[in-house]
């Protein structure tokens, strides 16, 4: 029975230096070295958006101890993550725990390699926030984050890689970009550079609608068109301020952030039916979704 | 419940609290005051040279509540350690451990006198080893220590951090945020005490 705190204190220490097998040294910053992990075993390392400060002469310290060149492949400051390539090949890459996998409750270590050694802090995983629909996958953590250890691993207990720890989003906790999300902004930046973001080019607000529409259609609330910019594809669209936009390609709009997650990468340059209430009428519209530049 | 994993685990949390408690020392100096631990049975205590440091009136409090006072036998200012002896014997000791096997993840418990509390502890798990930790690399080049993610105070000072076997793995030293304490590496300690006391009082 007294063996259980030695086997607790061996798995935790045995799942650090697994993951550890494909946790880096970044350095792209004047100030301290940070952590980053290998993405694919011919030189694809994830790592934090605002710990590349310089975009030339990144060095990459590898768990062998040996150092590498990097090119910065992309960035994403709204979920702080960038990619670079290293010029090197046959990393290892690690195993992934899945969003669903990971519980409130559950002990997760914080991994980093900002001194070329592996090093690691414990924690509990505080809250979850899942948001399939918009491909937002975020854990909160208790852990700390010593420094430069941002960029580095969540690591859960049997050395699967959770997500990406970032210091840089969220004041007073510590923020984790979980496997979905980083999956879906690594393969966007892969693909184009960067995160590609739709565009209308309305201002809105969120509108109460009159309760008998509000129960016909089944929301309570739509956004209200304050202003449309020139020449923007909504004008093109033919939406007019005054306006309430209540779903966009038949996901419902009933606040801003809604509208926001309605114009991800994947509607660029599609036409897509808006529905509005326009003089009290429902109508539909067809958009064509412009890209943010 | 006594399947329940959890539980197991709290009760051998406890066992281990109370096997380190009974080798930890209160060191009294003038008004201030720190941790020590009892390294041989006939009254040799290590702690940080920084909790004698002045020497007033130093006096040490056994676990029993016993206060001798003690003498300091040997003292190094730059590695931040000391000796010191009691007049007393059979005492208890901690079991030492090896800090050249530190592993990041690893349990770790602190125990000292927090703010004045008696024989409080905290645990967490060792951040890293060696000498190329960023907070403390550049302080004193080359010097080893072990990075603690656990919640050290003022008054742990000099105490014991212990593994999961309850072995002395370092010396509770400094801190540098809330959350993370560095410790004197054990086999630091030893060297420390081999050259200075040779191997007299030595635990075996």
């Amino acid at each position: 029975m007294s063996d259980i705190l030695q086997t607790l204190s061996d798995a935790m220490a045995d799942a650090v230096q697994q993951a550890g097998r494909s946790i880096v040294r970044v350095e792209a910053r004047r100030r301290m070295p940070a952590s980053g992990f290998v993405w694919s075993a011919d030189g694809l390392i994830v790592t934090a958006h605002h710990v590349v400060e310089h975009e030339e002469n990144i060095r990459i310290g590898l768990p062998d101890g040996s150092q590498t060149k990097a090119a910065l492949v992309g960035r994403d400051p709204n979920t702080d993550l960038a990619v670079l390539r290293a010029e090197t090949g046959g990393l290892t890459v690690p195993a992934w725990a899945e969003a669903d996998a990971v519980r409130v409750g559950h002990l997760a270590l914080a991994v980093g390699r900002p001194s070329g050694q592996l090093q690691a802090t414990l924690g509990v995983v505080s809250a979850l926030s899942h948001s399939p629909n918009e491909n937002h996958f975020f854990a909160q953590t208790d852990v700390v984050m010593y420094p430069g250890f941002s960029g580095g691993a969540l690591v859960s207990a049997s050395g699967q890689i959770i997500g990406l720890n970032t210091s840089a989003l969220m004041r007073g906790a510590s923020l984790t970009v979980q496997t979905p999300t980083l999956r879906f902004v690594v393969e966007s930046l892969l693909r184009h550079g960067r995160m590609r973001r739709g565009y209308l080019g309305v201002g809105v607000q969120p509108a109460r609608l009159p309760k008998a529409l509000a129960e016909q259609i089944g929301q309570k609330s739509g956004v209200l068109v304050m202003s449309v910019e020139p020449d923007s594809p909504a004008e093109r669209g033919g939406l007019f301020m005054g306006d309430t936009i209540l779903a966009v390609d038949g996901q419902t709009i009933e606040n801003g952030e809604d509208l926001v997650s309605s114009l991800g990468g994947g509607r660029i340059g599609q036409s897509v039916p808006v529905r509005i209430l326009r003089g009290g009428q429902v109508q539909e519209l067809q958009i064509t979704i412009g890209e943010r530049g | 419940m006594d399947n329940n994993l959890l539980q197991q685990l709290n009760d051998t949390l406890a066992d281990t609290v109370e096997r380190v408690q009974s080798s930890l020392a209160q060191i009294v100096n003038g008004r201030g005051a720190g941790a020590g631990t009892i390294w041989h049975p006939d009254g040799l205590i290590v702690t940080n040279a920084h909790v004698v440091r002045g020497r007033h009136g130093l006096h040490v409090v056994l676990p029993g509540g016993q206060r001798l006072p003690a003498a300091v036998i040997a003292y190094d200012e730059p590695l931040d350690l000391a000796a010191l002896s009691v007049e007393a014997a059979g005492l208890p000791t901690i079991a030492v451990g090896d800090s050249r096997q530190v592993r990041p993840g690893q349990w770790v418990m602190a125990v000292g006198h927090p703010w004045g509390v008696i024989g409080a502890v905290t645990s967490g798990v060792v951040i890293g080893a060696g000498a190329q930790l960023p907070e403390v690399g550049q302080m004193q080049p080359g010097r080893e220590w072990i990075a603690l993610d656990l919640h050290m105070r003022p008054g742990h000072s000099g105490g014991p951090v212990v593994d999961s076997a309850g072995r002395l793995i370092g010396i509770n030293t400094m801190i540098t945020g809330p959350d993370v304490g560095f410790a004197i590496p054990v086999h630091v300690v030893k060297a420390f005490l081999k050259e200075r006391l040779g191997t007299q009082k030595m635990a075996v």
